[in-house]
């Protein structure tokens, strides 16, 4: 309910405002290319790592309350599947690790510079990379982490149902996993190719 | 064996003979009724007892089916009908009438059961789910309650049947029975008619006696008289003496006794 | 989407109603059941599923006193997962209750209504529909009274409203009472689970699903029980839930319907239906017959049927993940065990065990 009229009055708010601006002769403000060339690649790359940390965090929290919400459950009458299952709260766990790992990568990238150093053409190209490869590997944990904490969940109370099950869904659930992996290595490449920042 | 039984006590007169006579009979009589009567009620009795076995039987089969009817209803609607149904019913749907029969002078109470038409109070219940099945276990149930009654009926029958031939049997058997009052009558009259003749004997005797003497007496008299007439004549012949005869002391007569002195 | 957000108020909830579903007894479990002697050995054979509620019943109970100690069971779990539920989902297990509630509160209707005191019924009251507030009705020491506080302090009353006045509790069959609460309960949880936000996706599917089924199931049996009553097909046609695969078509047919074969036409174009009329040979004649149900012929009358359909739709829910429709199906599933326990239990205490196959078992 609330959401949509929410939409709404921050649609009206944006015409407003934009004809407002339009007519009174500063449409101009909106300069898309001016606005990338003066934000700070720090930016860029520091909210890069930010959201690669903090996505794959979300990601992993929320596997993790999928799967453990579904673990507990059913091993109130299922108690052996608690030992087992802690296998998907891994995996889930395992992409934090990723964003973690990136990250650090990625913030060793970050060298105080000069100031007259800073808009040089390597640490435009730094600060993008960080940026799109942390954004890369943020959302890329994030999905798989939710993954997992599905299939987790489904594999919690399979497993409490039927121990032969266990394994079958734990492949399923290896092949979400992998997904994040897919990301690592993609945020790797991309991180891989920018120099740090202020290098020659 | 009589001899335990004993008698009335009775003058053995023939006015008790009688009596006893017409006593007989009225016992001999009775006793052969309430035999008659005792015969019958046990034939009754003993058809009742076959009829209550077989109901009995009966009726462990109908209530089983209608216990069984019963969890049926339980399984269909799930729950507990029980208070519903109790609190619906207004009109009693199934009635029972009683009538009495009479067997050989008892009364026996016979219950009849009938259904009244148009009574159904609680049609209604498990509208919702299990409605067939109530309805199938109620009519169960009117059967199983059919043969309650019939059961009730005949074991009522039963139960005064019991008790009438106990009674019946125990006045065949000792109180007007042939081994106490029969014997007893039959006692009394031996005894009555055994003294009549002991009388009558008596009197024949007695009477015989009495001739006898009399006869005796008679003979002697005569003899007297012949002699008295023989002396008359000798004394006549001889003189006409008279001998005086000697004077006999008269002992209660005037005269005194001498005293006698010790 | 579901998926995304339903553990976070529902995951352990149904976590442990899985939980629950694994320890229903099994066909094996039957089969051994159906080879017992005595009640003792039932009690045995359960004791795995039942452990310390059994325990403290006395050698070879009365069959009644088994199903009550299993629903003491089902009760209390029920409980437990009630405390554990937040949020929609524990609106969701309360319009649960609210059927057992109908139940409940049609009986002090009728206590009322005959003047009993209705103190004593509050035992006889089904545990599950037992709300804070139950006692309070006996206060009502006549029908007008009830009425006001049963509106005032019930969560049913939405359901009395506008249906039912306070005359009406007097002189309606209390049969009619309840059955009108009922419809109006099924409307309204349907109402619930079609438009609650959180329910989108299988919930949705799963409960209009099964309480199409329901309503359906509800309105053939009104209609079959009905057959020979005094309910007028006016009144009959109050007491259909308005929704359902039959609705409004079949619904109008069943309104009509005069005997059994009318109830076979009506149902007719749902093709799961007409099957079961054709399985219990109701749709061949024999309209004299509609009290009889299926007649023991088959084994089956319609009601089993109805009942095994119910219990394959909700084993067939547990396919489903991120739902607490999975409780619903789980109670339906456990009342029917304990029906079939007392069935079975019925069986072998009357000795009549050539009719001892005739429960449903899913699993």
């Amino acid at each position: 309910m609330y959401p949509r009229y929410l939409y709404g009055v921050l649609t009206t708010a944006f015409v407003v405002v934009g004809l407002y601006m339009l007519f009174q002769g500063e449409g101009e403000a909106f300069n898309v290319g001016r606005f990338l060339e003066e934000v700070s690649p720090y930016a860029w790359a520091n909210i890069g790592i930010g959201l690669c940390i903090g996505c794959s965090t979300i990601g992993a929290a929320w596997g993790i309350f999928l799967t453990g919400s579904s673990i507990v459950g059913g091993g109130v009458r299922a108690p052996r599947i608690r030992t087992k299952n802690l296998i998907s709260i891994i995996f889930c766990e395992v992409v934090a690790i990723y964003g973690v790992i990136i990250s650090i990568i990625f913030s060793s990238k970050l060298v105080p510079v000069p100031e007259s150093q800073v808009y040089t053409q390597n640490n435009y190209y730094t600060g993008y990379a960080l940026f799109w490869g942390g954004i890369t590997v943020g959302f890329c944990n994030l999905i798989c982490g939710i993954s997992v904490g599905i299939n987790g969940s489904g594999a919690a109370l399979a497993d409490a149902a039927d121990p032969s099950l266990f394994v079958r869904i734990l492949v399923i659930e290896i092949f979400s996993s992998v997904l994040g992996l897919f990301g690592l290595i993609v945020g790797l490449l991309v991180g891989g190719k920018a120099l740090d920042m202020g290098a020659a | 064996m009589s001899g335990a039984v004993g008698r009335e006590p009775v003058f053995p007169t023939r006015q008790s003979l009688g009596l006893m006579k017409s006593k007989l009979k009225g016992a001999e009589t009775g006793h052969s009724l309430l035999k008659r009567k005792s015969e019958a009620l046990t034939k009754r009795f003993r058809e009742i007892t076959r009829r209550i076995d077989e109901a009995k039987r009966k009726m462990g089969r109908v209530m089983q089916i209608a216990a069984f009817s019963l969890a049926e209803v339980s399984y269909a609607v799930g729950g507990d009908i029980g208070y519903q149904v109790q609190e619906s019913a207004k009109q009693a749907r199934f009635r029972v009438r009683a009538k009495q029969e009479n067997v050989s002078g008892v009364f026996l109470p016979q219950f009849e059961s009938y259904t009244q038409d148009g009574v159904n109070d609680f049609a209604l219940t498990g509208l919702g789910k299990g409605g067939q099945q109530i309805q199938r276990c109620r009519e169960t149930y009117a059967r199983a309650v059919e043969t309650l009654v019939e059961l009730a009926s005949l074991q009522t029958a039963f139960l005064i049947l019991d008790e009438v031939i106990k009674v019946v049997n125990r006045r065949v058997l000792t109180k007007s029975s042939e081994h106490v009052i029969i014997p007893r009558t039959e006692n009394t009259i031996k005894y009555i008619n055994s003294e009549l003749d002991e009388l009558d004997r008596e009197e024949f005797y007695r009477l015989k006696k009495v001739s006898g003497k009399k006869q005796r007496d008679n003979a002697a008299a005569d003899a007297e008289i012949l002699a008295a007439r023989k002396k008359a004549e000798a004394e006549e012949a001889a003189g006409g003496v008279v001998a005086a005869e000697p004077e006999t002391a008269d002992i209660l007569g005037e005269q005194e006794d001498n005293d006698v002195i010790f | 989407m579901e998926g995304l957000f339903f553990n976070v108020n529902g995951g352990f909830v149904e976590g442990i109603v899985r939980g629950y579903r694994n320890s229903l007894l099994t066909g094996q479990n039957y089969s051994n059941l159906t080879q017992c002697e005595t009640i003792d050995d039932v009690k045995l054979q359960l004791g795995p599923a039942y452990g310390d509620f059994l325990a403290s019943l006395p050698p070879n109970p009365p069959t009644s006193a088994l199903a009550g100690k299993m629903t003491d069971k089902l009760v209390s779990e029920f409980r437990y997962l009630v405390a554990q539920s937040v949020g929609s989902t524990a609106k969701f297990l309360e319009y649960l209750t609210y059927g057992y509630m109908i139940d409940n509160i049609a009986l002090l209707i009728t206590g009322t209504l005959h003047e009993r005191d209705t103190r004593e019924l509050l035992e006889r009251c089904h545990p599950l529909g037992w709300f804070e507030t139950l006692p309070v009705l006996c206060v009502a020491t006549n029908i007008e009274e009830l009425y006001n506080s049963v509106l005032i302090e019930t969560p049913l009353a939405p359901y009395f409203k506008g249906s039912l006045s306070h005359q009406d509790l007097d002189e309606l069959n209390i049969e009619i009472v309840r059955n009108t609460l009922y419809k109006n309960y099924l409307e309204d949880f349907h109402n619930f689970v079609q438009t609650h936000p959180d329910f989108s996706g299988p919930t949705q599917e799963i409960m209009s699903e099964i309480l199409q089924f329901e309503a359906d199931r509800r309105a053939i049996n009104i209609t079959l029980n009905s057959f020979g009553t005094e309910l007028s097909k006016q009144e009959r046609r109050k007491l259909y839930p308005e929704f359902g695969n039959l609705y409004p078509e079949g619904s109008l047919m069943l309104s009509r319907a005069e005997d059994v074969e009318g109830v076979a036409l009506a149902v007719s174009a749902v093709s799961d239906y007409k099957s079961f009329f054709d399985a219990v040979g109701l749709s061949q004649g024999g309209g004299g017959l509609g009290g009889m149900g299926g007649g023991p012929a088959d084994g089956k009358s319609l009601e089993d049927l109805f009942y095994q359909k119910e219990m394959e739709m909700s084993k067939f829910v547990f396919t489903r993940q991120f739902t607490p429709a999975v409780v619903y199906a789980w109670m339906k599933l456990k009342e029917q065990e304990i029906r079939n326990v007392t069935w079975i239990s019925e069986c072998i205490a009357q000795n009549q065990k050539e009719r001892i196959g005739n429960f449903i078992s899913v699993f």
